[in-house]
């Protein structure tokens, strides 16, 4: 199976950029948010205890990604909650996701890596490609 | 490939010791040329996204005399980290990308009257109580717990509220910038969700390269004793306490808020940019207005946001070594911002303008007899202080009239990147790197093993070169250099 995201090791050197794809926009999606996972934690320490359904409106496919990785972002902050596991709808204008993962405290200090600030829109693309659609996302750290 | 770097095939023309310039010719747009401060070996170094980006801002309406990169400079997200650019209050326009998400990110210097030699023995001690009573890494909240009427009052008055609350010494507050406070502060302007994130992260250092450092100076390295002693150091291997953070969540949302809305607002005022990051506003117009008032609640929350971390050092150096911290003269040496938006003053072409100065990744240095600065610094000029990485040690210059002139009295603010964060996590192991510095005598903890690799020296320019550009230039002169022995990172 082709790797869900990368990491982009020459870009934007003071905060990390990543490329995700997906056979489809919401795998897409689905990837861009385990990507922002792994910058926040350990995603094998992530349980799928915690769950949290949200969504998120937008007029292009760009706005929904950006809304969706940044209400991830807030959620973090907010609810002390970082997510393993995605599932993403994606229609015209609105995205709704169901998110399964841990608390902070239960992912535990030593497990928990950068606290992203922001998602930027610094390169941000969401594009088809011949097999199905990719994104690259800079946040900032 | 340009002459003097192979990363870029623009033309850099040298223009004096350690100044180059971008003329308006490289790149469709631009209002202003490039001007970069460096080293020629520095200049070398410099990566591809500086030039694309520099050039970018340079290509900004309003923007007076040249788009800047001090000698830290690096690859940002939209301006280079290590910009400067300043816009006409009538013609120019604001961006809340160009200021970016960690708004009022600065330095905080703290002196003791403590030797290395009292110290040493207690280090580890010291710094696993600063671990416990300034909280670090991803998601942590805040020793105190705000309402929401204190968060608006954070907003609105900045570190005085900390002195209200008896966070902060009187002496403190003068020995900030601005006096911990902008002018324009305005809640009414900032979204629930901006709020709703500064109710628990008061007093939090957050991640990244944010940190908490004690560090020692040596009498060798001081280069002005005058200043450094009207600084407050006295002493070979005297003690010191260095903070590097910001606003924390306030700022992501607030910044986060105006990105989207100036996105749209951009179309009706016909303007486009090179970068989407980079979308702006007339200064002028409503968004504009409700961004800056945003903005300074932000700042105001970033100082109040250092001054409780300040407490709480002065609070962990009680414990540990059983003095008060008015007895260990655990004062305020200085407070300075290193990403911000300012209405400030300045001269261009023999007139006086009134100008919005972004900073972004710079500290401003004010030279002596400047009528913002506190009476205490009117005659040395201001205290500029320039972060290292955890290895390698920061320095404190002081700020010039030719600050003024050159950079609208701006300078470095680190000694900036060389290396990206997911390359130096390929490079070094965190645990690794812990222990090998133990060895060489500085102690650090840190939230995240990751987080530790990304940031160790060799990801960083050497800060003494970058220091020494800007001290031969004239625009900030060194002062004295601190080294690292205990560390808490974020």
């Amino acid at each position: 199976m082709e790797k869900r995201f990368e990491f982009l090791p020459d870009v934007a050197i003071a905060d990390i950029a990543f490329r995700a794809r997906g056979a489809d926009i919401g795998e897409l999606f689905e990837n861009c948010a385990l990507a922002l996972t792994d910058v926040m934690a350990d995603p094998k320490k992530i349980s799928l205890k915690e769950k949290k359904k949200f969504s998120v409106e937008g007029t292009t496919q760009e706005e929904l990604l950006f809304n969706f990785l940044g209400e991830l972002v807030y959620i973090k902050d907010v609810d002390n909650l970082i997510f393993g596991k995605f599932k993403v709808g994606v229609s015209e204008q609105k995205l709704e996701a169901e998110c399964s993962g841990s608390s902070l405290g239960e992912i535990g200090r030593a497990n928990l890596r950068n606290d992203v600030k922001a998602i930027t829109m610094h390169m941000f693309s969401v594009k088809k490609i011949a097999k199905g659609y990719e994104a690259t996302v800079v946040v900032d750290i | 490939m340009s002459f003097v770097n192979p990363n870029t095939k623009m033309k850099i023309e040298p223009v004096s010791k350690h100044v180059w310039e971008i003329p308006v010719t490289e790149k469709k747009g631009m209002n202003v040329p490039g001007r970069i401060f460096a080293t020629e070996n520095l200049m070398r170094g410099i990566d591809e996204g500086v030039f694309e980006q520099l050039t970018n801002v340079a290509c900004m309406p309003g923007i007076v005399k040249y788009a800047m990169a001090m000698p830290d400079a690096h690859w940002g997200y939209a301006f280079p980290v290590g910009g400067v650019a300043a816009f006409d209050t009538e013609e120019g326009v604001i961006s809340p990308g160009a200021v970016g998400y960690d708004i009022c990110c600065g330095m905080r210097l703290i002196s003791t009257n403590l030797s290395y030699k009292e110290v040493k023995p207690k280090i580890k001690e010291l710094v696993n109580e600063l671990f416990e009573k300034v909280p670090a890494g991803v998601g942590v909240k805040g020793k105190i717990s705000l309402q929401r009427k204190e968060v608006l009052e954070v907003m609105h008055e900045g570190a005085n509220w900390c002195y209200e609350k008896g966070y902060a010494w009187k002496e403190d507050i003068e020995r900030i910038e601005g006096k911990g406070k902008i002018e324009g502060a305005d809640s009414e302007k900032v979204s629930e969700r901006a709020i709703g994130r500064t109710m628990n992260q008061l007093g939090t250092l957050g991640s990244g390269n944010h940190y908490l450092e004690i560090q020692v100076i040596h009498a060798s390295e001081i280069f002005n004793s005058e200043i450094a002693n009207k600084f407050g150091v006295f002493d070979d291997e005297q003690v010191m306490v260095m903070v590097h953070c910001g606003s924390r969540g306030t700022g992501h949302q607030i910044a986060s808020d105006y990105l989207q809305k100036f996105m749209d607002a951009m179309k009706k005022y016909n303007i486009t940019v090179k970068d989407k990051e980079l979308a702006c506003t007339p200064i002028n117009s409503d968004e504009g207005k409700d961004y800056y008032a945003a903005m300074a609640c932000a700042a105001n929350n970033a100082f109040a946001n250092r001054q409780v971390i300040t407490h709480n050092i002065r609070k962990a150096f009680e414990k540990i070594f059983n003095k008060s911290a008015e007895n260990m003269e655990m004062n305020l040496i200085y407070d300075v911002a290193h990403n911000i938006a300012k209405i400030e003053k300045h001269q261009v072409n023999g007139k006086a303008k009134k100008l919005l100065v972004v900073r972004k990744g710079s500290t401003r240095s004010f030279g002596p007899g400047h009528e913002e600065l506190a009476q205490v610094f009117r005659k040395t000029g201001q205290p500029v202080i320039v972060g290292g990485s955890m290895e390698t040690g920061s320095y404190v210059c002081v700020g010039t009239e030719k600050a003024m002139d050159e950079t609208f009295g701006s300078t470095m603010h680190g000694s900036g990147r060389t290396m990206s964060r997911t390359k130096a996590k390929e490079l070094v192991k965190g645990e690794q790197l812990q222990k090998d510095m133990e060895k060489r005598g500085i102690y650090v903890k840190s939230a995240s093993y990751s987080g530790l690799a990304e940031e160790a020296g060799m990801a960083y320019k050497d800060i003494s070169e970058v220091v020494r550009t800007m001290d031969e230039i004239g625009i900030s002169k060194k002062v004295f250099s601190l080294k690292p022995v205990g560390n808490v990172k974020g």
